[in-house]
């Protein structure tokens, strides 16, 4: 067997709009998940990432291209059949049914027997740590709770495969780091293999091993989130992924380019002339006070003190930069209005 | 949808056995039941010797009567549409915004409820008693001799006082809805009370009031049983005669064209209510109703007057059902007033093969009803199927269609070999299952939309197939819309007469039909005691399946339970 859990090819869906007429949701996705990988779908709403994880689950059908799982196709297969275990944005609870009913359901629905049934729900309730709430009614529970309850009906059953659907968007902001690194070393522990939807960058740079962005029904780039964040493909994943800085470049030789009047050197291959988009994140640009005397080309805008770190908009010619300094503890701070001196870091410079 | 679209949902269905068995047993019963009968009865009025022909349809327009009975029709339904709006426009005023305790408001809606629940013909034996030659106002309080309790107007007042809880019912939630801050803030402008009612609450309620009228237009309509004892010979109207041309004459094609020219007007009327007024509400409806504070808005006058003028209503109400349980208590009203339990005695002795038929054939039709309409609501609400809004439409067929028609439709088709069912008691419970589930079916839909889909799903992502989950997750969720179709079609198998008066027989007869019997008969004692009995048993049922659907406690049994009256 291959080491491929899950490949999706070609795949395509679209959707009757009202207004304007037949419209790809996804178009011509093709995307492969390795045994026990973590892939998450990273997107703006609207880009297609659920609709490609409900086809993944079987909840939608694709019109064009195949799915398949381990190896078997399921482009048609119902949800039932598929072996997968689906993390629901709302949890979808039974309402109707305990704790221990919600987390035995897949279990009954294989038919297993009484005794071995109440041990594998045990287990599962005490690794998410809800040993003693089997008896709860969900709306009794928290929204922590519930999403515990959630994530031990859908591995109880042991699937091939566990689908979330931005399973952490119905929580606080301190719930939700502490839910995802429970998931990702659940995940870890059990070695099942995943994909992940969400919307928020950086729970996608926290919890995967790998990250598909999607715009416009469209994978736009799959990489780790450390090529996503160095080396974007595209402006749009340059934009999505944390801050970005994204400046127009004029080849002076092949050795060095031109920014708002400022060189710098940057090997980049090209003809005198052309005209580069540049990405660099805003702590790769270093200011520093202009020395007294010297024309400065760049003044600061505005500063934010932010504790870990001050940011700072600076303006350099036309264009205005978003600067990050974490030095901040070792120099006086520099006041808006301020001249100051920008240098870039060649390696920290990505071309598009 | 595109042909690969149709093909892949084709698919979705071929890859599921159980939906596709249950879409082709469900198809199989509404065409043997809602289509093949109205097919029947189509080819009936217009075909002869195999050919179309108009021919039937111009000879009963051309008779004087037949037309008379039309616009004799029309003239009631008007009628009745109007006076019961405005009388459901004064109770739900009363109820929302004259500020009454909740004990009040809840002797106001038994009054306004008590004749949907009731036998169709307890406010009719109530005004023969009161206006008749003996009655007891036109003779006994007002010393008139021969009175005639027959006509235009006995029979519009009855239907009005049987009919304006539905308006009631449509008004109350949208006047309810009416957000009070509205008719305030006009006020803090300074207008005066009535411009304010004039130009902001009027308005809103306009839509409320047109849906209103319509229903009870098509309600008076199809009515079949008030002008059938009230109307008299004077006042022939369309069902009647459809009706007295079958039983009297025999003549089935003579009926069926009757039937159908009713029809029209109740086509008309329902594509009307539908897409037209159901549409057009500016208020959201979220089915809160009460515990508002008191508007300021009313004037504390006009407040006093709303309530005698309800109170007046209500004790008209209350005085005929007093009336009808005295009358069931004496030898003969009116002429001999000694307590007397004979006609109990007659109705459990000679009567009690109606009632007994009557039970069993309740008895099989509310699971049946229940469990069609809780399984074709979720078929609609939630499953892709092709064809899925024809299902729809055909599934709410013998609702909308006047019972009337149904009866002489189901007369007509299943009359011959190799459907001969006619007789039997399994063409009367078909008849009552198709024609009030559709209120289980709306129960379950409405239900169903504030259930999530992804239960569904998570079900599904379980390993449960479409038939598991609809037992182990649909099912106990719509329990409250289940019991609520269960309660219409048993409250409706008890006092229903329209459409099965054409299915009864010499084996399976109905209480409604024995009441008629014994109108027709003039043994006034026996059919009122037949309508306390009914009254009484329907009040049990709806105590009981109240009390089930207030444990259950689901998020929508309110909502269910109201469905209730609404069919």
């Amino acid at each position: 067997m291959s080491s491929i859990s899950i490949r999706l090819e070609r795949v395509s869906k679209r959707f009757d709009h009202t207004v304007k007429g037949e419209v790809y949701a996804v178009r011509d996705v093709s995307l492969a998940v390795e045994h026990g990988e973590l892939l998450t779908l990273l997107g703006p709403s609207g880009c297609g990432k659920s609709t490609t994880l409900r086809m993944i689950a079987g909840f939608e059908e694709p019109d064009a291209g195949t799915i398949s799982i381990d190896g078997k196709d399921v482009t048609h297969a119902l949800p039932n059949k598929r072996g997968i275990g689906f993390m629901f944005q709302n949890y979808a609870l039974f309402p109707h049914l305990s704790v221990f009913e919600n987390v035995a359901y897949g279990l009954r629905v294989q038919g297993r027997d009484e005794t071995d049934l109440a041990k594998t729900v045990g287990e599962v309730l005490e690794l998410v740590g809800l040993a003693s709430y089997g008896r709860q009614q969900p709306h009794q529970l928290s929204g922590g709770e519930q999403q515990r309850v959630a994530l031990a009906r859908a591995v109880v059953f042991q699937p091939k495969v566990l689908l979330f659907d931005e399973p952490l968007s119905n929580l606080d902001a301190k719930l939700r780091v502490e839910m995802r690194d429970q998931i990702r070393s659940l995940q870890k522990r059990i070695g099942i293999t995943t994909v992940y939807v969400t919307h928020d960058q950086e729970e996608a740079m926290a919890i995967s091993d790998r990250i598909a962005v999607m715009e416009g029904g469209v994978v736009v780039q799959d990489g780790t989130a450390f090529d996503l964040y160095y080396r974007p493909k595209t402006e749009f994943v340059a934009r999505f992924i944390g801050r970005t800085n994204l400046l127009a470049a004029r080849v002076v030789s092949a050795g060095e380019v031109e920014v708002e009047g400022l060189r710098i050197a940057l090997a980049t291959g090209r003809a005198a002339g052309d005209v580069l988009r540049l990405v660099v994140r805003p702590e790769m640009i270093e200011i520093a006070p202009a020395p007294s005397g010297e024309s400065a080309r760049a003044r600061i805008v505005q500063r934010t003190f932010l504790g870990e770190k001050t940011d700072y908009q600076v303006m350099l010619g036309s264009a205005m930069l978003q600067v990050s300094a974490t030095d901040h503890y070792r120099r006086p701070p520099m006041e808006a209005g301020q001249p100051v001196a920008v240098r870039f870091h060649p390696e920290g410079i990505h071309v598009l | 949808m595109t042909v690969a679209a149709q093909a892949a949902s084709w698919r979705r269905v071929a890859a599921d056995p159980t939906l596709l068995v249950t879409l082709i047993a469900v198809w199989l019963l509404l065409g043997l039941f809602v289509l093949f009968p109205l097919v029947e009865l189509l080819g009936r009025a217009f075909v002869e010797d195999g050919r179309f022909t108009l021919a039937p349809l111009l000879e009963s327009l051309a008779d004087s009567g037949h037309r008379a009975a039309f616009f004799n029709s029309l003239f009631l339904a008007t009628s009745v549409g109007l006076l019961g709006t405005a009388l459901g426009f004064l109770f739900a005023l009363t109820a929302v915004r004259t500020g009454l305790g909740r004990h009040w408001l809840t002797l106001l809606d038994a009054a306004a409820l008590l004749p949907l629940v009731s036998p169709p013909f307890t406010t009719s034996i109530s005004i023969i008693f009161s206006f008749g030659p003996k009655g007891f106002i036109t003779h006994d309080l007002l010393g008139f001799a021969n009175v005639s309790p027959y006509g235009v107007w006995t029979t519009t007042l009855a239907e009005t006082l049987t009919y304006f809880p539905i308006a009631y019912l449509t008004l109350r939630p949208i006047l309810a809805a009416i957000d009070p801050n509205l008719e305030e803030m006009a006020f803090s402008l300074g207008g005066s009370r009535w411009r304010i009612f004039r130009t902001v609450t009027l308005p809103l309620a306009i839509p409320g009031f047109a849906n209103a009228f319509l229903l009870l237009f098509a309600a008076s309509l199809a009515d079949f049983a008030t002008p059938l004892i009230l109307a008299g010979n004077s006042f022939p109207v369309l069902p009647t005669q459809a009706f007295l041309q079958i039983t009297g004459m025999f003549d089935f094609k003579g009926g069926s064209v009757l039937s159908l020219i009713l029809l029209v007007p109740a086509v008309f009327v329902f594509l009307l209510q539908r897409y037209w007024v159901g549409r057009r509400t500016y208020v959201t409806v979220t089915g809160k109703v009460g515990q508002r504070s008191r508007t300021r808005a009313m004037a504390p006058w006009a407040g006093v007057l709303l309530i005698v003028g309800c109170s007046l209503v209500a004790a008209l109400i209350a005085y005929f059902y007093a009336l009808l349980l005295y009358a069931s208590l004496v030898v003969a009203f009116g002429a001999n007033n000694s307590f007397t339990w004979t006609h109990y005695h007659v109705i459990f002795t000679e009567g009690l093969p109606a009632i007994r038929d009557t039970l069993i054939i309740a008895a099989i039709g509310m699971p049946l009803g229940g469990f069609y309409g809780v399984l074709v609501g979720y078929l609609i609400a939630r499953r892709q199927f092709p064809g899925r809004r024809a299902m729809e439409l055909v599934a709410m067929i013998n609702y909308a269609l006047p019972g009337t028609i149904v009866g002489i439709a189901y007369l007509i088709a299943f009359n011959d070999p190799p459907l001969a069912l006619t007789g039997g008691a399994l063409i009367i419970v078909a008849a009552y299952v198709f024609r009030y589930s559709p209120t289980g079916i709306r129960a379950t839909v409405a239900l169903l939309q504030q259930i999530d889909r992804s239960l569904d799903e998570a079900s599904s992502s379980l390993g449960a197939g479409s038939g598991e989950t609809f037992r182990r997750v649909t099912l106990p969720l719509i329990a409250p819309a289940f019991f609520a179709g269960l309660g219409v079609v048993f409250i409706r198998s008890m006092t229903a007469i329209s459409a099965t008066i054409f299915l009864v027989s010499i084996s399976w007869t109905l209480i409604t039909v024995r009441i008629l019997e014994n109108m027709t008969e003039l043994s006034l004692g026996p059919a009122a005691a037949f309508s306390v009995f009914v009254i009484v048993v329907v009040f049990v049922v709806i105590t009981g399946l109240s009390a089930v659907l207030a444990r259950l406690r689901a998020p929508a049994a309110g909502a269910a339970a109201r469905s209730f009256l609404g069919g």
